[in-house]
């Protein structure tokens, strides 16, 4: 069992990222080495501040905000939670003053910005049981959303057990030496890692991300690194 | 179908696929956002014309044929095979797509729907299975732009059997010649429809603000944009560009055709004329104070529907307002915002199939004839051919008992001395 941990935690997070960070490089040269389209495929009428429309398209989502604004709500909590998170995971490898502005312990919000992002992506999965986005919706929608799902509930509980149930096994210091020894590629469990009452949350947490980061090229999650090209084109 | 008849079209498909179509194919997150965009879906409720929906028939091939996980694990995204049903989802879902583009407006990535359901159209053309009309309407307009001088005499002579109904609306001064043709050194080329109702009131409009004009021997109508075949567009398109090089025109004015301006003005490229609508130019000359309205002619409350492939897809709003302010004091919106406006439900060569699609063009529209009701207009103006053949049919289906009126025909009706 144990040396299935150890494959899960450190070879599989490498061939993830590896996969990841490949994969993602060549789907955006094969598409961005295609010609340009010779026309204007923009919608009227037109501003001057075009990459600035895109940048507001993109982060933003107005569109979302004026046809499905209970929607929007759910996509802006869940994006802006994302980032937070990715912070958090920053923040437990480094110190990283520059969000310490709002003093804390690493993972902003205590707790709640996982619990946010549980609630909307259990949302946006039960969405598409419904016609007529069901009928929109092929496998890979219902297969993202439960990976996701299942990332951030094993990862939430961790942060959550830590600070709702004072639970101090898996302590930052543990996952600070797991990831730095993995960036530093000398990889290296600390006990608690694999033998505490909650390694499984971690086990599963990072098996699940591993194979989100492994898809991810291929998916349409890659409207992460394209939503703002082709809202530039609508643009102009 | 047969292997060979599969590489082929795939070949076509991947003709296609540059990088903005890349963009299209690969971002679409299916949330549904833009459900209630489509007119079809609006008057429908059919599920299969939601834009997302109409797209991944598109991308289900595109994710067979050129994703890698179409092969390794093609149930995860429902790819599918190119077979001759496949064709025929692919005919339903392009000609059930006006190319509106009010889709894209509520897209949160701004998807072009019409792009991609050109990939539709140009499979069908490689299949032989896209209406034949629109082919040989096409084929007409390219014969046409080869053999020219065969066609000169009777033009002309056509031509000339429409003056006096433009000087019925506008007296010409004596020796001015009445609808010039083929005139070296004008300033501006009018590129008109094949019919008397394109050519008579921009004439007279012309002649009354003292244009240096000419007449086109082409119809700016472009076919083979409507069957979506990108060589025969082009074709089309340079027999109206070399005319006009001939003649060293500065300015190409396209008479009130949504698909021939937007194609002359987004395609043609780089050239040395301007490429303008005729509700461009006929808002310059009242600005200009270069013709006059009699604003009494309308008593009835007027409302403009804006045509999509000159409104939202190529921006001519303000213009055609700014003109109806001259015919009338009471203007009414059909929509708050232009870009929202419904499509008639005739474009994408809906209209030019004729009978074929009328009973579809009805039962898909109906969210237009609310609009146009709740505005209680009496006149409904438009700029584009297709649009007032579509909102004519709809005004008959529905009993609308509106006027549909053409914007530059009312602006004839209304001149006067200045």
């Amino acid at each position: 069992m144990q040396s299935l941990y150890y494959f899960i935690l450190v070879p599989m997070v490498y061939i993830a990222f590896g996969i990841f960070v490949v994969g993602t490089i060549i789907r955006l040269i094969k598409i961005f080495k295609e010609p340009k389209h010779p026309s204007t495929l923009q919608i009227y009428p037109e501003k001057k501040t075009k990459w600035l429309g895109a940048l507001y398209d993109t982060f933003l989502f107005p569109t979302v905000r004026k046809h499905k604004p209970v929607l929007w709500v759910f996509l802006l909590l869940f994006h802006m939670g994302l980032i937070l998170l990715l912070i958090g995971h920053l923040e437990l490898i480094w110190d990283l003053g520059i969000f310490q502005i709002i003093p804390h312990e690493p993972f902003l919000g205590k707790g709640l910005v996982g619990l946010v992002l549980t609630i909307s992506l259990l949302f946006f999965l039960f969405r598409r049981f419904l016609s007529p986005v069901k009928e929109l919706s092929v496998p890979e929608d219902y297969y993202l959303l439960i990976l996701l799902f299942l990332i951030v509930l094993f990862g939430s509980q961790m942060d959550w057990a830590r600070r709702w149930y004072e639970y101090g096994e898996l302590a930052v210091e543990d996952y600070r030496a797991y990831l730095t020894s993995l960036i530093v590629f000398k990889p290296e469990l600390p006990y608690n890692a694999t033998f505490s009452g909650h390694s499984f949350m971690l086990i599963l947490h990072v098996f699940f991300a591993n194979i989100f980061l492994m898809f991810f090229p291929f998916s349409q999650s890659m409207h992460s690194f394209l939503s703002l090209p082709i809202n530039k084109l609508r643009r102009g | 179908m047969d292997q060979e008849t599969r590489n082929e079209l795939l070949k076509l498909f991947k003709s296609k696929l540059n990088e903005a179509m890349r963009l299209y194919l690969e971002t679409c997150t299916r949330c549904g956002v833009c459900t209630e965009a489509c007119h079809v879906y609006a008057s429908t409720g059919q599920v299969k014309h939601i834009a997302a929906y109409r797209a991944e028939i598109i991308r289900r091939l595109y994710k067979k044929y050129f994703k890698m996980r179409g092969k390794i694990w093609p149930s995860v995204g429902e790819s599918k095979e190119l077979t001759d049903i496949a064709l025929e989802d692919l005919s339903e879902a392009a000609y059930s797509c006006t190319g509106c583009r009010r889709c894209m407006v509520y897209c949160p990535f701004g998807i072009d729907t019409q792009m991609l359901m050109s990939i539709a159209k140009l499979l069908l053309i490689g299949a032989n299975a896209e209406p034949e009309i629109l082919t040989m309407l096409a084929d007409m307009s390219i014969e046409k732009g080869k053999s020219i001088e065969l066609f000169k005499e009777g033009f002309q002579n056509g031509i000339k059997n429409l003056e006096n109904e433009v000087v019925k609306k506008w007296k010409a001064e004596a020796g001015d010649t009445v609808i010039p043709v083929d005139v070296e050194g004008a300033d501006l080329l009018y590129v008109a429809l094949a019919g008397a109702h394109s050519i008579i009131p921009a004439a007279a409009i012309f002649n009354a603000a003292g244009e240096n004009w000419a007449l086109s021997f082409f119809e700016a109508v472009n076919f083979g944009a409507f069957v979506g075949d990108p060589a025969k567009t082009k074709l089309i398109l340079e027999r109206i560009i070399n005319e006009a090089l001939r003649l060293k025109v500065k300015e190409v004015c396209i008479c009130e055709c949504g698909t021939a301006f937007r194609v002359m003005k987004q395609i043609s490229g780089s050239q040395p004329f301007k490429v303008t609508s005729i509700t461009e130019v006929h808002n310059r000359y009242l600005r200009e104070g270069r013709i006059k309205i009699d604003k009494s002619k309308f008593n009835e409350a007027i409302t403009y529907h804006d045509p999509c492939q000159i409104a939202r897809n190529a921006g001519v709003m303000d213009e055609p307002r700014y003109i109806l302010k001259h015919l009338t004091d009471d203007f009414r919106e059909m929509s708050p915002d232009p870009k929202y406006n419904w499509c008639c439900g005739g474009g994408g060569g809906l209209v030019a199939l004729g009978e074929e699609t009328l009973d579809f063009r009805m039962k898909s529209s109906q969210v237009k004839v609310d609009q146009v009701q709740k505005t209680g207009a009496k006149i409904l103006a438009t700029a584009c051919e297709n649009c007032h053949t579509q909102l004519s049919n709809l005004n008959d289906h529905y009993k609308m008992d509106v006027d549909v009126k053409f914007l530059s025909s009312m602006l004839a009706d209304a001149l006067v001395a200045n």
